[in-house]
C-alpha cells in the first residue's frame, strides 16, 4: 500500500509539475503585456520602462521563468503580485482557507446528503420525493452557478433580507462581540454561498449515488442477507449503503476540477474572499505572477484531491487494494 | 429525432434568428436613450423588455448577446472539434510510442481544469475581440474531443470494414483519413453540441467576472454582471439574460442529448 | 410423525396491467419430515426457484401469494405473519442457500462478518462468542484453516470456498429446514460432489431437513429421499427417489430420464424431449404437458389431472399414468 501510494503520489506531482510549465509557455507564447495598457497612457521612459519589465519578471524567457519559479518554491518565495505589491504567497495564503472552508462544506454536504437521498430515492423509486431528487438533479445541473447564485441572492437577500449578499463576515461588527455573535455572523454569510455550490454540484453525485444504490438494492447478497432475518435497517446500511459507496468515491477525483471552477464563479457572485475570487481579479488585472502562482496552486489542490480519492476508493472498496 | 430534440432544434433556430434579425429590426444597442427620465424603465410597448441603467433598450442588447454568445460558441466548438480530432485520430492511429505519448497529452490536457488555463491565457492577452475568446476557448476545449474521437479511431480500427481496406492495400494514411475518420464524426457532433452548452456557459462565466466580453459591449454575462446593483430596483435587467441563458443551453443540452440517442444508441 | 413442513396450494402470482396475471407457481403442495431431503427437480422456467423463495417468504416484489396459499413450518401457519415475526424464522427455522455464491456474499464485508450477522440477528452473543461460533462452523463445512479465513473477503476465496461459506451461513442459526437453490450449479463437477457430501453429512449431524432444488437428476440419485418433478409451475410426480428412478411414471420424468446419458446401459441415442417449455403467459390448458407429450389422449388437452398415486409411495399428475395403474 505504501508503495502504491509512493508512486502515485510521484505520479501527481509529476502531472503538476508538466501542467505548470506547460501554463508557462503558454503565457510566453501570448502576445500582451500588462505594462503595455499602463503604457499606452502613461508613455514612460524606455530605461524604466526596461526596469519594470525587469521587476515584475516580463522579460524573461521561458527557461528563466521556470528556474526562478522553481528556486523560489524552495524558499517559499513565488514572487510579488503587481496588483497588490506584496508577496504572493501571503496573498494566496490569505485567501485559501475561505476558499477550502466553502469548498469542504459543499463536499461534505453533496456527498453525505447526495448519498442519503440517492439511496433513499433507490429503496423508494416511485415516489413523489425521488422524482423530486430526480428533477432536481437535471436542473441544478444545467444552470450556471452564478445564475444560481445571483437568483438567490435576489430572493433571499434583497426580496427576504434573510441572508446578506456577499462578503465572509461583516466588516462592521465591532472587534470586542461575543463568539457567538461571530459565529453567527459567520454562518450567515456561508449559507447563499453554500447553498449555491451544493445546488449546482449536488447533481453528479446523486446522479450517480442513485445509479449505484439502485443496483446495490438489487444485488443478490441482500437478499441473502434478508433469508438470515437480518433488520431491514442493517440490511439497508451494510449491504446496500456500503457497497454503494465504492462507485461513488471515484467521482470525487473528477469532481474536484469541477468545484474549482465553480469557485471561481461563485465566489466572484458573493465577493467571497477566497482564491476563486483572487484569481479571477487577477486576471481581469493582468498580475501574471499571481495568476501563475493561483494557477499553481490550484492545480496542485487537484492533484492532491485525486490522490486522495484514488487512496480513499482503495480503502473502500477491499477488492482494489494493492495485495 | 425525438420531441425534445426537436425542441432542441427549434429553440436554436429562434436564438440564432432573434441574433441575426434583433439588431436589424430593433434599436440599436448602444443608443443610450434620455439619461434623466429614460433609465430601468419597465418593460412596455416601446421598450419590450425594458431599459438599463444607461437607457439602452434590454431587447435590442439581449439580441446583442445572442449573436455574441452564439458567434463564440460556435467558433469554440469549431477549433475544439478540429484541434481534437486531429490529436485524437493521431493518438489513436499512430503505431507504438508515438501513439501513446500522442494520448499521454491528451490525458495532461484533461489534467488541467479548464477554468485556470482560460484564465491564466486571458490574464496574458487582455481583452480581445469575440472571435479571437472564442478561439481561445476552443484551443481549451480539445482534450475532451481528443479523448472521445481517440476512442472511437480505436474502436473503428477493429472494424471490419478498415481490415478490409487494409487487405486491399490501401495505405495507412488513407485508410485512417478515408474509413476511420467519417465513423468518427457521429460522436464529434454529438459531443460538440453539448460542448456548444458548455462554450455558451464558459463565454457568459468569463464576461460575468470580466475577463470575457467587456462593456459597452453587450454579452449575457456582463449584462448580469451589471444588473447586480440594481437587484431591488430592476430585477429585470437579470431575469432578460438569465432566462436567454438558460434557454440557450437547454436547447444545445436537449439537441446534443437528443443527437446522441439517435446516432449512438449503444453507447450510454 | 408431523410433517415439517407442510405446503399447500401454493400460488404465486404476479399481477399485470392490462393482461392476466402471470402464475409462475400453481397449486403446488407437498409436505417434508424432519431430517428428509428432498430434491425439487425442474427444468429451468418451471418456478422451483419461487417455490423455495416462498417459504420464506423472501418473493420478489409484485409477487403475491394466492388465497389458499398455506405454509406451515412445525405446525405453526407462518402464510399470514407480519414481516417482523416472519424474520424470526428467517435464518432461525429455515436457512437459504443460493445459488451463485459470487454475487450472494457482501464483497465489502468479510466473510466472517456475514456468518456472524446471521447469529447475531437472532441471538444476543458476545461478538467473542459469535466469532468462536462462526469457526466452529468453518470447520464444519470443511474450511481448511479457518482463522486464515474468517476475515477473508469474498473474492481472495475460491468457488467452492464461497458456497462452503454460504452454507455456513445458512447454519449459523440452527435451522430445522434448509432450503438449497441450485448450491452446486455453479461449481466444477468434483466440487459439487463435496458440497452434496457436506450437505448430507451435516443434515445428518443437525437432524435438519433439507429441500434440495436442482435442475440436475444426476446428483439426486443416492442422496434424496423423496424427489419431486416439477413442470410449468405445477408438481408433476413425486415418488422416493429409487422407485423414481427405477420405474418414472410420468411422461416427463420418463423424458427427462431418456435425454440423460447412462453409464451402465446401452444407450444408442438420445431422445431429448421435443419442444419448448412454455412460458408462463402461454401455458396450455389441461395438462400443461400434453404438446411435448408422447402419449397424450383427448383429455389431457382440457382436463388438468390430479397429483394422484400411481403406485405405493408415488404419485404422477397424469391421466394415461393414472389410468394404467388401475
Amino acid at each position: 500500500m505504501i508503495r502504491w501510494l509512493a508512486s502515485r503520489t510521484t505520479e501527481a506531482a509529476l502531472t503538476a509539475a508538466v501542467a505548470f510549465v506547460v501554463l508557462v509557455i503558454l503565457l510566453h507564447l501570448l502576445p500582451g503585456d500588462p505594462l503595455t495598457a499602463v503604457l499606452r497612457d502613461h508613455p514612460a521612459d524606455p530605461a524604466v520602462v526596461a526596469a519594470l519589465r525587469h521587476r515584475w519578471g516580463t522579460d524573461r524567457t521561458v527557461w528563466q521563468s521556470l528556474i526562478a519559479f522553481g528556486a523560489g518554491l524552495a524558499h517559499g518565495d513565488l514572487g510579488v503580485s503587481v496588483s497588490e505589491q506584496r508577496d504572493v504567497l501571503v496573498v494566496i495564503s490569505e485567501r485559501l482557507p475561505a476558499t477550502l472552508l466553502l469548498g469542504g462544506l459543499t463536499l461534505l454536504i453533496d456527498f453525505t446528503a447526495g448519498l442519503a437521498i440517492g439511496v433513499w430515492s433507490a429503496l423508494h423509486p416511485d415516489s413523489i420525493r425521488a422524482r423530486l431528487a430526480g428533477a432536481i438533479t437535471v436542473v441544478g445541473y444545467a444552470l450556471p452557478a452564478f445564475v444560481v447564485g445571483l437568483v438567490l441572492v435576489w430572493i433571499f437577500a434583497v426580496k427576504l433580507g434573510w441572508f446578506p449578499p456577499s462578503g465572509a463576515s461583516d466588516p462592521l461588527l465591532s472587534p470586542g462581540a461575543g463568539v457567538g455573535t461571530i459565529v453567527a455572523d459567520r454562518l450567515r454569510h456561508l449559507a447563499l454561498p453554500l447553498a449555491t455550490l451544493v445546488i449546482a454540484t449536488l447533481a453528479v453525485p446523486l446522479r450517480q449515488q442513485r445509479t449505484s444504490a439502485l443496483a446495490a438494492a438489487a444485488q443478490p447478497w441482500v437478499l441473502a442477507a434478508r433469508a438470515r432475518g437480518v433488520r431491514p435497517g442493517v440490511v439497508a446500511w451494510r449491504h446496500c449503503w456500503r457497497p454503494a459507496l465504492t462507485p461513488i468515491v471515484t467521482l470525487l477525483g473528477l469532481w474536484l476540477p469541477m468545484l474549482v471552477a465553480g469557485s471561481v464563479f461563485v465566489e466572484s457572485v458573493f465577493a467571497w474572499p477566497g482564491v476563486g475570487l483572487l484569481l479571477a481579479q487577477a486576471t481581469a488585472e493582468r498580475d501574471i505572477p499571481l495568476v501563475m502562482a493561483t494557477g499553481f496552486v490550484l492545480i496542485v489542490v487537484i492533484q492532491t484531491g485525486s490522490v486522495l480519492a484514488d487512496l480513499l476508493y482503495r480503502v473502500v472498496d477491499p477488492a482494489q487494494r494493492p495485495a | 429525432m425525438t420531441r425534445s430534440g426537436i425542441l432542441g432544434i427549434a429553440l436554436l433556430a429562434a436564438l440564432a434568428l432573434f441574433a441575426v434579425a434583433g439588431p436589424l429590426v430593433g434599436p440599436d444597442p448602444a443608443f443610450q436613450g434620455d439619461l434623466v427620465r429614460g433609465t430601468l424603465l419597465h418593460p412596455s410597448a416601446a421598450h419590450w423588455l425594458g431599459t438599463d441603467q444607461l437607457a439602452r433598450d434590454i431587447f435590442a442588447r439581449l439580441a446583442g448577446g445572442a449573436r455574441v454568445s452564439l458567434t463564440i460558441g460556435l467558433v469554440a466548438v469549431l477549433v475544439a472539434a478540429a484541434i481534437g480530432s486531429m490529436i485524437g485520430l493521431a493518438a489513436g492511429s499512430l503505431p507504438g510510442l508515438a501513439g501513446r505519448m500522442v494520448a499521454r497529452c491528451i490525458d495532461l490536457g484533461l489534467a488541467l481544469p479548464r477554468v485556470v488555463v482560460l484564465l491564466v491565457i486571458l490574464a496574458g492577452v487582455g481583452e480581445v475581440p469575440p472571435l479571437v475568446l472564442g478561439t481561445v476557448l476552443g484551443a481549451t476545449g480539445w482534450p475532451a474531443v481528443a479523448r472521445l474521437v481517440r476512442g472511437e479511431t480505436m474502436r473503428l480500427r477493429h472494424a471490419l470494414f478498415v481490415g478490409a481496406a487494409e487487405a486491399l492495400g490501401a495505405p495507412p494514411g488513407r485508410v485512417v483519413w478515408r474509413e476511420i475518420f467519417p465513423g468518427t464524426l457521429p460522436a464529434v457532433l454529438v459531443a460538440s453540441t453539448l460542448g456548444l452548452a458548455d462554450a455558451i456557459l464558459l463565454e457568459a462565466g468569463l464576461s460575468f467576472i470580466g475577463v470575457g466580453v467587456r462593456p459597452p459591449a453587450p454579452s449575457w454575462g456582463n449584462m448580469i454582471f451589471e444588473a447586480r446593483d440594481y437587484l431591488a430596483s430592476a430585477p429585470w435587467l437579470l431575469i432578460a439574460p438569465c432566462v436567454a441563458l438558460v434557454v440557450a443551453t437547454s436547447a444545445a443540452t436537449l439537441l446534443g442529448d437528443a443527437l446522441r440517442r439517435s446516432l449512438q444508441p449503444d453507447i450510454r | 410423525m408431523t410433517p415439517l413442513l407442510e405446503v399447500s396450494e401454493l400460488h404465486v402470482s404476479f399481477p399485470r396491467t392490462g393482461a392476466p396475471a402471470l402464475v409462475p407457481v400453481d397449486d403446488v403442495s407437498f409436505t417434508i419430515a424432519p431430517g428428509e431431503l428432498v430434491a425439487l427437480v425442474g427444468e429451468s422456467g418451471c418456478g422451483k426457484t419461487l417455490t423455495g423463495l416462498a417459504l420464506p417468504r423472501l418473493l420478489p416484489r409484485g409477487a403475491e401469494l394466492g388465497p389458499r396459499t398455506r405454509v406451515r413450518l412445525g405446525g405453526t401457519d407462518l402464510t399470514h405473519l407480519d414481516e417482523r415475526e416472519l424474520r424470526q424464522y428467517r435464518g432461525r427455522r429455515i436457512g437459504m442457500v443460493f445459488q451463485d455464491p459470487m454475487t450472494s456474499l457482501n464483497p465489502v464485508m468479510r466473510v466472517g462478518d456475514q456468518i456472524a450477522e446471521a447469529i447475531h440477528a437472532h441471538e444476543k452473543v458476545s461478538r467473542r462468542d459469535a466469532r468462536a461460533r462462526v469457526l466452529d462452523l468453518l470447520v464444519e463445512v470443511g474450511i481448511a484453516d479457518p482463522p486464515a479465513r474468517i476475515d477473508a473477503y469474498p473474492h481472495q476465496l475460491s468457488g467452492g470456498m464461497r458456497q462452503r461459506i454460504l452454507i455456513a451461513m445458512a447454519l449459523a442459526a440452527g435451522p430445522d429446514l434448509l432450503v438449497a437453490d441450485e448450491p452446486t450449479t455453479a461449481l466444477d463437477v468434483t466440487v459439487q460432489a463435496q458440497i452434496l457430501e457436506l450437505l448430507d453429512r451435516l443434515r445428518r449431524s443437525h437432524g435438519m431437513a433439507v429441500l434440495l432444488i436442482t435442475h440436475d437428476l444426476g446428483i439426486v440419485a443416492g442422496r434424496a429421499d423423496r424427489v419431486l418433478v416439477m413442470y410449468a409451475g405445477r408438481i408433476v410426480e413425486s415418488a422416493p427417489t429409487g422407485q423414481l428412478f427405477a420405474h418414472p411414471a410420468h411422461p416427463y420424468t420418463r423424458g427427462l430420464f431418456a435425454s440423460i446419458p447412462r453409464l451402465d446401459a446401452e444407450t444408442t441415442r438420445l431422445t431429448p424431449i421435443r419442444g419448448n417449455v412454455p412460458r408462463p403467459d402461454q401455458w396450455p390448458d389441461g395438462c400443461r404437458f400434453n404438446p411435448r407429450c408422447p402419449v397424450a389422449i383427448a383429455r389431457c388437452l382440457t382436463e388438468r389431472p390430479p397429483l394422484d398415486e400411481v403406485a405405493p409411495g408415488q404419485r404422477a399428475a397424469c391421466w394415461v399414468a393414472q389410468a394404467d395403474a388401475r
